[in-house]
């Protein structure tokens, strides 16, 4: 089996799976909140507030914003794998990739953790 | 799209403000670039999802599928611009 220290989890199989299920917890989130806006038009601060204030909506968020950090991981670095390699750049690829990747890593747990702030620092 | 929700939802000026800033039209239109690739992403991984459960993974099956992701995509992007402006 092959395993690679990078990637996300154990086997790519993990990871294909983890790219799914993130795919489909943020497609039902982005539907909800698109059905959201349109049936609100002219939306009150009120409303918006309100709707950020349930339990349920703060958790379904953050369960997104995870679900995004780890769909855009595995995607990024499917990417990095694909072309940041020795063919495309040569001798400094390795190099290149690992910066490449913690740049996305931490950028995903920044997110997240600005996300927690918001959601929870109303 | 992180710092907008933080301040639309800091108070009554900052959601107000939010909204000006949407009426311009420059914010109208990266707001459509994002929606569209959003929606292409979002048609184009269904069709993955599809194909995972074995449908559409011959040649034909491929062609087919990517001229239905296209051809959905491009109404759903046309729509999310006719909403946005």
């Amino acid at each position: 089996m092959v395993t690679n220290v990078t990637n996300f989890s154990r086997s790519g199989l993990y990871d294909w799976m983890a790219q799914r299920v993130s795919a489909v917890v943020l497609a039902a989130y982005f539907l909800f909140l698109l059905g959201y806006l349109l049936f609100h038009p002219n939306l009150s601060y009120a409303d918006w507030h309100g709707l950020f204030s349930h339990n349920w909506m703060r958790i379904f968020s953050l369960l997104a914003l995870v679900a995004l950090g780890v769909h855009a991981w595995v995607g990024m670095w499917t990417i990095s794998t694909d072309y940041l390699t020795a063919m495309a750049i040569g001798k400094w690829a390795t190099s290149v990739r690992f910066l490449f990747q913690a740049v996305c890593g931490i950028a995903m747990f920044a997110y997240f953790v600005w996300g927690v702030q918001i959601l929870w620092g109303i | 799209m992180l710092f907008v929700l933080d301040k639309s939802l800091s108070s009554e000026e900052g959601f107000a403000d939010v909204k000006m800033y949407l009426t311009s039209p420059l914010a109208k239109f990266v707001i459509w670039g994002l929606l569209s690739a959003l929606l292409y992403h979002l048609v184009a991984g269904v069709r993955h999802l599809v194909m995972d459960t074995g449908v559409g993974e011959t040649l034909e099956g491929g062609k087919t599928g990517s001229k239905i992701v296209i051809a959905v995509s491009v109404v759903l992007i046309v729509l999310a611009g006719v909403w946005i402006w």
